[in-house]
């Protein structure tokens, strides 16, 4: 997609922006929300494109209404409104707009964000890191922050760069992007990597107990493992299982 | 009871500096449980309990998320009180880490997750407080003041969840005493615990992460591993 740039305020002030953005979750409250942290992100543009105080502080007030999204995808928001907020400094648009470009993104974005960084990103490279604990040991969690990171931040990046750029236009470079198509990808990589290390797990501590009681615990440890799979979908707690595991296999190894 | 109250202080200061990173800042998955307990567990000189129960709780809190305005468990906490917790055993009464310390330690303090969500939810209040009081500012013309209230959220959830860490470390060195005087039976039966949960926690992980055919690429993946490993052992002899 072709990018045009329109916003005349300062790349430095737009970055400065774009790294208090990273902030943005600080003071989330049950009433506004991400409210607060977003208006404390752009105060440093609004500063810049409304020198008068009267204009400044209608555009604050504008941007303490309540407002919630995804934390990373919040990105493209913030360009967008900066990408807004000059248009309205400039006199070619009313503050409504900007408004309603939040309030129109902030839902769809949110459940973008929440499927592909929440549901799919994350349970992925944690399983996949935690099935390369055998393998990595201890610099598995550091490949867990790497791997995850270098995705996340490239697409905060990008995300604040489409708004900025394209405004309105966004949600088409978004969709560019596939980003339910990798998401559901990526899920099958966590449930695989998830069935790896239970059974990795099942027969390392197998082996290591050694004997007739070696294969009992090994055989034992999987049973456990499907039978809780099939559980927890009927609404048993995960809690519940977790501890009747870890007493049913404490007694049969003290008694057996 | 032996108390090494360095350790006290760098479990609290690290599970206060992970509740900033999970709450307020980048949230780039340091709080997570495999990087939160690893990185408890080498400050407290036990990189492999940490490791372990950090993977363990990473499986078991997988599918956890904050959707919309509803809040998960807090798996931070639960990761480094934990670890803290099985660190401080393990080394008040001079020994190392051991899956049935681990499994004990699991078994009293896996829970706290719930603990940190209640808390979670009251300091939200705190934040709430910070936003009107901002929103007030804002109309009163005091821009700048309103807007630096942001910057204060934080600090309760560090100072609170600083202290609850810094609290589990000190019920470990409490508890140490006890755990060592465990019969050996029992303490073989805690040893086969830990792989048994650790086996539930990634088979709870391949349904929370709802991928389609889960159970399906789960056991696959597990046959594989199981076929793999009798083939490498026939192969060996």
């Amino acid at each position: 997609m072709m990018v045009t740039s329109t916003s005349g305020l300062p790349r430095p002030l737009r970055w400065r922006v774009f790294r208090r953005s990273l902030f943005l979750q600080a003071s989330w409250n049950p009433k506004g929300m991400q409210n607060l942290g977003l208006a404390w992100a752009l105060y440093p543009a609004l500063q810049w494109l409304y020198p008068e105080p009267a204009a400044r502080r209608a555009a604050v007030e504008r941007h303490l209404s309540p407002f919630n999204t995804h934390p990373y995808v919040a990105a493209a928001i913030v360009g967008g409104v900066l990408y807004h907020e000059e248009r309205i400094a400039r006199g070619e648009e009313g503050p409504e707009r900007v408004e309603a470009f939040k309030r129109a993104l902030m839902g769809p974005l949110a459940a973008l964000g929440d499927s592909f960084f929440w549901l799919s990103l994350k349970p992925a490279v944690g399983a996949l890191c935690c099935a390369l604990v055998p393998v990595l040991g201890a610099w598995a969690a550091l490949l867990f922050v790497v791997l995850y990171n270098s995705v996340h931040f490239a697409l905060r990046i990008k995300l604040f760069r489409l708004g900025v750029h394209l405004g309105d236009r966004l949600v088409e470079g978004i969709a560019q992007e596939h980003l339910p198509l990798w998401g559901a990808r990526l899920r099958g990589v966590a449930a695989s990597c998830a069935g790896g290390i239970a059974a990795w797990l099942a027969l390392q501590f197998g082996t290591q107990q050694g004997g007739w009681g070696g294969p009992l615990l090994a055989v034992g440890c999987l049973g456990l493992g499907g039978l809780s799979y099939g559980l927890v979908a009927r609404g048993v707690s995960t809690y519940l299982l977790l501890v009747l595991a870890g007493l049913l296999a404490g007694v049969a190894g003290a008694f057996l | 009871m032996v108390v090494h109250w360095q350790d006290v202080a760098v479990a609290g200061g690290w599970g206060g500096l992970l509740a900033l990173e999970r709450r307020a800042f980048l949230q780039a998955m340091f709080s997570r449980p495999l990087v939160a307990a690893t990185g408890m567990g080498l400050l407290l000189g036990e990189l492999e309990t940490g490791l372990y129960i950090g993977m363990l709780l990473e499986l078991f809190h997988l599918g956890s998320a904050a959707l919309g305005a509803a809040l998960p468990e807090n798996e931070t906490l639960a990761a480094c009180g934990t670890t803290a917790a099985s660190a401080c055993m393990a080394s008040g009464e001079g020994g190392g880490g051991t899956p049935a310390l681990w499994a004990v330690a699991l078994l009293l303090f896996a829970g706290l997750g719930m603990l940190g969500r209640r808390v979670d939810r009251r300091l939200e209040r705190v934040s709430s407080g910070l936003a009107d009081r901002a929103l007030q500012l804002a109309r009163a013309g005091e821009l700048d003041r309103a807007v630096r209230l942001h910057g204060y959220g934080p600090l309760p959830y560090v100072a609170v969840f600083g202290v609850l860490t810094a609290g589990c470390a000190l019920l470990g060195f409490a508890l140490s005493p006890a755990v060592h005087a465990l019969p050996l039976s029992m303490l073989r039966g805690l040893a086969w615990a830990f792989p048994a949960m650790a086996c539930v926690a990634a088979a709870l992980a391949a349904r929370a992460s709802h991928a389609q055919r889960g159970g399906l690429w789960a056991t696959l993946a597990g046959a594989a591993v199981v076929l793999g490993t009798l083939a490498s052992g026939w192969l060996r002899r």
